[in-house]
């Protein structure tokens, strides 16, 4: 028998995250079980693995023939009506048979664009972007009515259910990733036979996956120890170790920070000693027959100055979704204010608030820049303190570590002064999010954000003036806001653009750990719970006064749409540089202005809105054309309802509320069969419906080449022929249907 | 044989209405089209952005 060496240890990070940069935890993890002996540590991205996978030419006709037999447009065809129930499925099965054939052919440029030379190139990076994500609708149609986006995952499954999720575990017809763990992930892992697996679960959107790759494990590797820990386990963790079932996919799970407890248990397991003293952990004890949840004393976080760098080695780093690579870096754990109201970060991290010294930390960059051969750096912390701001752009500089980077912060007028700013530039900050929420200040004093609208915008212009591009996170829908006084907030924000360049906007929710759910009256709320839901963590609520939910999910729909109408960033589709992560600071990181590039965008927005009726404009090669029997517009517009969202899991909140769906059957109503025609151009990545008629005129289009030549077939004095056709082509060429480009084949 | 050189053949679906909208001989029946009486209207089809797309310190 060939003997194991050493204690191969697998640090996984499982499906679904963002694919443009690595996540921080692992390696952290890495270095500090190498820093204590333990030197055969793998580090797995079963993320960007999966979505690299499932962005290909093989895997997408894959899924095109899985949609055609399992979900065939036909089958809506001899329908007089859609009801609510059945729209995600039209929906899926029609957008997945007309664009499938271009996804697969484009898919492979559309990566390389992102990841390469062509990411600069503004024309050339959104339709790239928009193709990853037309591509993964097509993976989500093979799997309906799942759903994977950049930014998400969810399946028909609730994952507020410890049965549904654990049923989802083993249901290939909806969980892609089964298919992909067993051909992609376990050959490796059995090759290697690791005596712990970590996975860091940091969102719901994981559980899913986690769970599936822990149970695939655990059948294939009886021996190996899985373990799991990260934010979303720290919030659920303890109901999900309590629920039936659990134990064969896991063998324990860490709370909060995982160095000290992930260390102790490969000590404990590699010299075969109880698990009872490992700290943080909550373990099954196979021990006596049967299976018991044993819940350990909480252990002590570690001085974070002592913690080595990151340790990225092993990491497929070519394969994220960006040109260069961004590296995520700790300044320090927990938050040195912690006192708003919403806030549950301080859940995730463990108690207390840790920093490592700005020269370490200056250290670190100027090692991993040299090693990693990168110089962007994207600084991970709740919010950096004011000392740190201080002192962090002084080491820096004094070291010339010359990099550009990014993170999050909080609203300090002192340490946010023009010349604090300035330095911060100077020591290659070029982006700052900080709390903004709302500009409403009885509701800033709710939410104890301890700062005024007036010190926010003071250090919001003193760092746009510096040439740092400021984002703002706003909330919609606090207990007891008022539909005005959400107005008042994107009337701020709009009335701020200048300075502001982003806002990221999310709904409120409330979450067990948070102020708001402790202490309802507080805040004149009523908290609402869902028996079934053994892994409940955000709870619906009934508020005394100001908006209800459903009211702040249509408020969110208006704020967004004022935004988009003002910001040039989130204008059209120029708001996928803002929802990749790390995108625009990439061009920011390459001496492009905030201001030049929101000129660069405003201007793509003009150009698009002011395109015509071109002569040269013509239906693209690979443009094809699906004749459905109801409006895919239609469709679109109910399924993005507040009633419809809800209706549908949130990877958010993982919330599935069980009449949701009937509310919204009821409320949203059926639509009528329509003859239209849905287009889909390849080379633009665009979606467009039009009527047969419209399919007509596109045919001659194609046929005579050109608008130009078309028109001139057409007689001279048909002055109403000559105009329809001319808005038509112009609109389709707004919409990016019809364009000027050379198509496919002209330019090979 | 390089990429470019890759013959771009035509789609093989079952499915007849997905036309790759093909060149036809005749010339005609652009011309015979009375597009003063076709209805060209056109629906946008556009994404609408979920709140959770827009946190971009999580995803
Ligand atoms: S919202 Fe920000 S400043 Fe407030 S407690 Fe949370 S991390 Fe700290």
């Amino acid at each position: 028998m060939i003997q194991r060496p050493g204690f191969p240890i697998s640090l996984i990070f499982p499906p679904q995250g963002h694919f443009t940069q690595p996540y921080l935890a692992l390696p952290c993890l890495k270095a500090w079980l190498v820093q204590h002996g333990f030197d055969d540590v793998e580090l797995v991205d079963a993320n960007i693995d999966a979505y690299d996978r499932f962005l290909s030419r093989e895997y997408l006709t894959r899924a095109r023939d899985r949609v055609r037999e399992r979900l065939p447009h036909k089958r809506f065809a001899g329908r007089a009506q859609l009801e609510f129930r059945e729209l995600a499925a039209f929906r899926a099965a029609t957008e997945a048979e007309v664009s499938a054939d271009a996804l697969i052919e484009r898919i492979d440029d559309a990566k390389s664009i992102v990841r390469g030379g062509a990411f600069h190139d503004i024309e050339r990076y959104i339709p790239a972007t928009r193709t990853i994500y037309h591509a993964l609708r097509l993976v989500s149609a093979a799997h309906f009515p799942s759903e994977l986006t950049p930014h998400n995952f969810t399946t028909g499954y609730a994952n507020d259910r410890s049965r549904e999720v654990l049923a989802a575990t083993l249901d290939e017809t909806q969980n892609p990733f089964i298919d992909h763990f067993r051909t992609h992930v376990l050959p490796d892992l059995i090759a290697r036979s690791p005596r712990v697996v970590g996975m860091s679960v940091i969102y719901g959107s994981q559980l899913i996956p986690a769970l599936t790759l822990g149970r695939m494990i655990k059948a294939a590797l009886p021996d190996c120890h899985i373990t799991a820990g990260g934010g979303f386990l720290a919030y659920i963790g303890a109901k999900l170790m309590a629920a039936p079932g659990i134990d064969a996919c896991l063998d324990s799970i860490i709370f909060h920070e995982g160095e000290s407890p992930l260390l102790a248990l490969c000590e404990r397991l590699r010299d075969g000693h109880e698990l009872g003293d490992v700290g943080s952990l909550t373990w099954f004890d196979r021990s006596r027959g049967g299976v018991r949840t044993v819940t350990n004393a909480l252990g002590h976080p570690i001085k974070l100055d002592d913690a080595p760098p990151p340790d990225f080695g092993g990491l497929p780093l070519a394969r994220y979704f960006s040109p260069e690579l961004v590296i995520p870096y700790d300044i320090n754990r927990g938050c040195y204010y912690g006192e708003c109201t919403f806030c549950t970060l301080p859940t995730v991290i463990g108690p207390g608030y840790r920093t490592r010294s700005a020269a370490t930390i200056a250290d670190h960059i100027v090692r991993l820049r040299d090693e990693l051969g990168t110089r962007n750096v994207n600084f991970i912390t709740d919010c950096m303190p004011p000392g740190m701001i201080r002192d962090l752009p002084h080491e820096l500089i004094a070291r010339r570590a010359d990099i550009r980077w990014w993170s999050d912060a909080r609203v300090e007028p002192k340490a946010y002064t023009p010349e604090g700013a300035r330095k911060l530039h100077e020591s290659g900050c070029r982006k700052l999010l900080f709390g903004f929420e709302t500009a409403t200040p009885r509701l800033l004093k709710m939410m104890m954000k301890g700062q005024s609208l007036k010190s926010t915008i003071e250090v919001a212009t003193n760092c746009a003036r510096a040439g740092i591009s400021v984002t703002f996170y706003a909330m919609v829908g606090f207990p007891t806001e008022t539909r005005a006084e959400a107005q008042a907030t994107v009337d701020f924000l709009v009335e701020h653009k200048d300075i502001v360049r982003e806002v990221s906007l999310q709904t409120f929710h409330i979450d067990e750990v948070a102020k708001t759910y402790r202490e309802p009256e507080a805040f004149g709320i009523k908290i609402l719970s869902d028996p079934a839901a053994d892994l409940q963590l955000y709870h619906d609520y009934e508020a005394a006064s100001g908006m209800t939910q459903t009211e702040a999910a249509e408020v969110f729909e208006d704020m967004m749409a004022s935004l988009r109408a003002h910001y040039p960033l989130f204008t059209g589709d120029n708001i996928f540089f803002f929802m990749q992560k790390s995108h625009y600071f990439l061009h920011l990181a390459r001496g492009v202005t905030p201001d030049e590039f929101n000129d660069r965008c405003r201007r793509r927005a003009e150009r698009r809105a002011s395109a015509g009726p071109e002569a040269a404009l013509s239906v693209g090669e690979d443009t094809r054309l699906l004749a459905v029997p109801f409006s895919y517009t239609e469709t679109l517009a109910k399924l993005a309802h507040p009633l419809a969202r809800a209706a549908r899991p949130d990877f958010l909140t993982g919330r599935f509320v069980e009449s949701a769906e009937n509310v919204a059957a009821r409320e949203l109503g059926a639509i009528q069969r329509k003859e239209r025609v849905l287009v889909y151009c390849g080379e633009t990545a665009e979606f467009a419906e039009i009527r047969p008629d419209g399919a007509r005129a596109l045919d001659a289009l194609r046929q005579c080449g050109s608008l130009g030549e078309l028109l001139d077939l057409l007689p001279a004095h048909d002055q109403a022929a000559r105009a329809n056709l001319t808005s038509f082509a112009a609109e389709l060429h707004r919409l990016g249907v019809l364009t000027t480009l050379q198509s496919a084949s002209a330019r090979a | 044989m390089t990429k470019n050189d890759t013959p771009k053949s035509e789609p093989k679906t079952p499915h007849g209405e997905v036309q790759r909208i093909e060149k036809r001989e005749a010339e005609s029946a652009p011309a015979r089209l009375d597009f003063s009486k076709l209805d060209l209207t056109v629906e946008k089809v556009e994404e609408r952005i979920s709140p959770s797309e827009t946190n971009v310190f999580d995803k």
